[in-house]
Formats: C-alpha cells, sequence, structure tokens
C-alpha cells in the first residue's frame, strides 16, 4: 500500500515539474520569438507588408470597436445619469462618462474586442500557414518568415490597438452625450466643461494610451506565437485560436489590474 | 553490385559529391530516426532515396535543408556544414537550393504568377520586364503560362505542383529538393511530373534528390539509388543493380511484396489469444 501511494506522489510531483519545465521552456521560446521577429532594419518593402497588415487588423477591426464604443458610450451615460441624478449631480455626467472610458473601458475593452476579432485571426491565418508549409518553404526560399510574416503583423497590432482604442474613447463619449444631453436632458455645457475640467491629459488620456500600448503588445504576440508555435494539424489551429482568446483576455484583465494600481492606486 | 550497404560502400562517385550526409543520427523523443547514415549525392544527377512510409525520408530532407538539427553527424553541402552556418549563411546557401513539397506549399495570398516571382523579387533587384520574363519562361517549362493569373485555390493537385516546381526552380539554383513529387497524382499528373523532373534536371544540370516510394516513376528518373529502412542505408546503387539485389529486404520493397521481412501485422498478441481468451475493453494490456 504505502510503496503505491509513494509511487503515485512521485509521478504527480515529476508531471508538475515536467509541466513547470514545460512552461518555462514555452515562455523562453515566445521571448525568443518576440525579439527575433520584432526588432530589425525597417525597410520599403517591409513597410507595404505592415500596410497591408494595417488594413487587415486595424481597419477591418474599426466596426466592431466603433459599434462597441457607442453603446458602452450610451450605456455608462444612462447608468451614471440614474445613479447621479438622485444626488443632483448629473452635471457632472461627462466627467464620469469621460473618466470611465479613457482611464478603463476603453483600453481593456478594445483590447478584448481586438483578441477576438484580429487576434484569433492572426492564429489561425499564421496556423495555416504552416500547417500547409507554406512557412517552411519560405524559409526554404531563403527568406525568413520571422521578418516576413511574423514582423510586419506584430507591429500592424502594435500600432492599430492604441488607435482603435482612441477612436473606441471619442465615439463613446459622443454616445454618451447622445443619451446624457440629447436625450436625457442634461445640460450641454457641464456636459462638456466638467469633463474639459476633469480630465488630465497625462495621467488620465496618456495613461489609457500606455495601457493600451501594453494591451496591443501582449495580445498581439500572444497571436502571433500561439500560431507559429502550434501542432500543424486542424485541430492543433482551432486549440491555438482557442487559447490565444483565453490566454489574452486574461493577460488583459490582469494586466489591467497591475496597471490601474501602479497609475492610480499611488503604488 | 551492391547488396545490404556496410558505411564503407559509398556510391562510385567519380566527381567531389555536391552532398555528403556522415554518420547521421537524429531520433525524436524516443525513437531513433536515423541511426549512422551516410550517402554521397553526386552533382548533376538525379538521385533517389527511396523506403517504406514512416521511414524518415522527409525527415532527411529537412535536415539536408538544415530545417532540423542532427543528434550526431554531419551534412556537408558544397563542402560547407550546414547545421555550423549561421542563420544568415544558411540563408545565403538555402538560395542556391530549391525544394518541391509534396503539397506544393504554395503561398495562398499570392497567384500563379507572383509565386513564381517570389524568390526572385526578394533575392534579385531585376528590373519588372525582367521579372515577368523569368517567370513566364518557368511557367512554360512546366506548360502553365496560361495559368499565371489563376489563385492557387483554382488549382488541381498535380498543377499545383509544376507552380511548385517553376518556382523552386526560379532562381536556377543547383540543387533541388523533391519530397514525394508523385504521391496522390492522376496518371496523367504522373506522367508530366516524371518527364518535367528528368527533363528539367538535364537541362539546367541540376543536382536533384528526390525522396520517393513510388518504385516505378523513381526508378525511371534516378541515376542512383539509396534505399533507406529502420534508420539505415540498407542499399544503394544505380536502378538496374537494385533491381537484381536478392537482399530480402531489398526485394520486399523494389518488387512491392506485402509480407517479408517488413511484416504484413502490426506486432500483437497472438491471434488464437486474443479472440479465445477472455473479453478485455479494447485497447487494454
Amino acid at each position: 500500500m504505502m510503496p503505491s501511494l509513494l509511487n503515485k506522489s512521485t509521478a504527480q510531483v515529476t508531471r508538475l515539474g515536467r509541466k513547470g519545465c514545460d512552461t518555462v521552456e514555452s515562455l523562453g521560446r515566445a521571448g525568443a520569438f518576440l525579439l527575433q521577429s520584432s526588432v530589425g532594419v525597417p525597410s520599403r518593402e517591409g513597410f507595404s507588408l505592415w500596410l497591408r497588415q494595417m488594413h487587415f487588423v486595424g481597419v477591418l477591426s474599426l466596426a466592431i470597436v466603433l459599434v462597441s464604443g457607442l453603446f458602452i458610450g450610451m450605456v455608462l451615460a444612462l447608468q451614471g445619469y440614474t445613479i447621479l441624478v438622485d444626488f443632483g449631480a448629473e452635471q457632472a455626467l461627462g466627467q464620469m462618462v469621460a473618466l470611465s472610458l479613457l482611464r478603463e473601458l476603453a483600453p481593456v475593452v478594445a483590447a478584448l474586442l481586438f483578441a477576438g476579432r484580429a487576434g484569433s485571426a492572426l492564429t489561425a491565418e499564421i496556423g495555416l500557414m504552416k500547417a500547409t508549409e507554406q512557412l517552411t518553404s519560405m524559409e526554404m526560399i531563403g527568406v525568413d518568415p520571422l521578418k516576413r510574416v511574423v514582423a510586419p503583423r506584430l507591429w500592424a497590432g502594435f500600432v492599430a490597438l492604441p488607435i482603435l482604442t482612441v477612436g473606441f474613447s471619442v465615439v463613446g463619449i459622443w454616445g454618451g452625450y447622445l443619451v446624457g444631453v440629447e436625450w436625457l436632458g442634461v445640460f450641454e455645457g457641464s456636459y462638456w466643461s466638467n469633463m474639459q475640467a476633469s480630465v488630465a491629459f497625462a495621467s488620465d488620456v496618456g495613461n489609457g494610451m500606455i495601457k493600451s500600448l501594453v494591451f496591443a503588445v501582449v495580445v498581439t504576440w500572444i497571436a502571433v506565437f500561439q500560431g507559429y508555435d502550434l501542432v500543424p494539424t486542424s485541430e492543433g489551429i482551432s486549440r491555438a485560436t482557442t487559447r490565444t482568446v483565453v490566454y489574452s483576455s486574461l493577460a488583459v484583465l490582469g494586466l489591467d489590474f497591475v496597471l490601474t494600481a501602479v497609475m492610480f492606486g499611488g503604488l | 553490385m551492391h547488396a545490404a550497404c556496410p558505411k564503407e560502400g559509398y556510391a562510385p562517385m567519380t566527381d567531389t559529391p555536391f552532398i555528403e550526409i556522415e554518420d547521421l543520427h537524429f531520433s525524436r523523443g524516443e525513437h531513433d530516426i536515423f541511426r549512422g547514415i551516410d550517402m554521397r549525392i553526386p552533382r548533376g544527377q538525379v538521385t533517389a532515396i527511396m523506403g517504406p512510409s514512416g521511414t524518415g525520408k522527409t525527415t532527411l530532407l529537412k535536415l539536408i535543408g538544415g530545417q532540423l538539427t542532427p543528434d550526431r553527424g554531419r551534412v556537408l553541402i558544397d563542402g560547407q556544414d550546414v547545421h555550423r552556418l549561421s542563420r544568415k549563411a544558411l540563408f545565403a546557401l538555402r538560395k542556391r537550393m530549391g525544394m518541391l513539397f509534396q503539397s506544393g506549399a504554395l503561398f495562398s495570398d499570392l497567384n500563379v504568377f507572383e509565386n513564381v516571382a517570389f524568390p526572385l523579387r526578394v533575392h534579385t533587384d531585376l528590373p519588372e520586364a525582367m521579372i515577368r520574363d523569368l517567370v513566364l519562361l518557368k511557367l512554360q517549362s512546366v506548360g502553365l503560362r496560361g495559368a499565371r493569373a489563376l489563385s492557387p485555390a483554382e488549382l488541381s493537385g498535380g498543377m499545383a505542383r509544376r507552380v511548385a516546381l517553376a518556382r523552386a526552380i526560379a532562381l536556377d539554383p543547383e540543387l533541388v529538393l523533391f519530397d514525394e513529387p508523385f504521391v496522390g497524382q492522376d496518371p496523367i499528373s504522373m506522367g508530366v511530373l516524371v518527364q518535367l523532373i528528368k527533363r528539367l534536371s538535364e537541362a539546367l544540370r541540376l543536382t536533384s534528390l528526390v525522396v520517393s516510394h513510388d518504385i516505378k516513376e523513381t526508378l525511371s528518373i534516378a541515376d542512383y539509388l539509396y534505399l533507406i529502412a529502420d534508420g539505415q542505408v540498407v542499399a544503394h546503387g544505380t536502378p538496374q543493380t537494385l533491381d537484381a539485389n536478392q537482399d530480402p529486404r531489398v526485394s520486399q520493397f523494389i518488387h512491392g511484396e506485402p509480407d517479408g521481412p517488413v511484416p504484413f501485422h502490426y506486432p500483437a498478441d497472438e491471434f488464437y489469444r486474443d479472440m479465445l481468451g477472455p473479453a478485455r475493453p479494447q485497447g487494454a494490456k
């Protein structure tokens, strides 16, 4: 009885240790991958590849991000009004909508939508290129797929998400205006002037943009690495696509707490 | 000429070989794929590597192309040790090679013309008019000049492989690696590919390395053959000598016999025990 229990425990510890080693190895691979693919000398051809990816990753994500921003701004205004009006403070609606969006909701929700819309597509596209040996054939032609396929997608993600986040915030504030001012009758002057008085460029807009940039790096990195590192079968592609969305969402939400604590929590 | 092949029995090449493989060992996990392979691939000839499915023929091509690293031994291409080269030097060496993949591996976001033009665009500064002429020449040589505007999704399997062949020879390489070029082809496409490989190898004086298990087609184009099984070279020689080889392993493969040293049955318990013994769940030991 005792030896078998001991063997079982040993096997479990071994399994745990192996899993730990695999995780560390995978993180190391992902780090080397990011460094190798994102660092390099820009070229004219690289610019045109990047521009093309900006279209796929950025322009095609505009609709979902802007529509979501509009609805979230509208809901914020509606919820905020019903609470603020009890205290006679509905004049502060503009301030509430703008700060919520700029500091928190725009970077986080845009990153989550980006992971679902663009991140999963990046993983599936690169994974399919791997499964059909396109990456291998590129290597055999003497072209480094990290520079040709991965780098333009990484840089497109790094740039596109912060721009999408700005769009999300602008449309969200406008959505709040539509509901708060046009529908619920908050005074237009106080909606805008309160916002102007309370929103600081560096600490609110700037910190929101830093968050967005961090999320852009993390989400695009996860998406592209998952595509590049997957098992090249149909099941492998489906699993990697799921992993991209799950890991990205968890990373965004976890990092958001850390960044908020550092930026606004006085840490 | 050759029976079962000891390491010292290299192919009888007069010239210095283009590829030399020495004591190559490679394993995946616990599974040994190669246990000391030695080969010499001569310049300007068609050499075939044959063997049953799962013997690691494609893995061998990846080791030659530097995509995998051996556990022991070395691969020399034109005197350069592939696995000791820097990443930059390896990519430079690959410009002198072309590879035809089993699936064709055409870039799905580019049409036929752009696929063939790809190596020319990334490795040369030729003017557009010259790139156009070169691409059309290569496509003409594989009979697909008229298909230049099609996307890879619109091509049949045989056509895709021919476009891939045009792309593989776009830079006029010295060496072309063919990974199972005849798999899954109808008789007409197969005939076309056999002719193309033979004709292009002769016309361009290519060193061709064909990995295949299609005996008839491979014997018809190869100048020299290596037969690998169980992680080792079991025989090598010209098509005629291999055809006449009496070694049961060689004979079974060359003549397509269903049973022999490579057994028909996957290793299992004795049949009567499985049928008459106590019932056990599927897969239980």
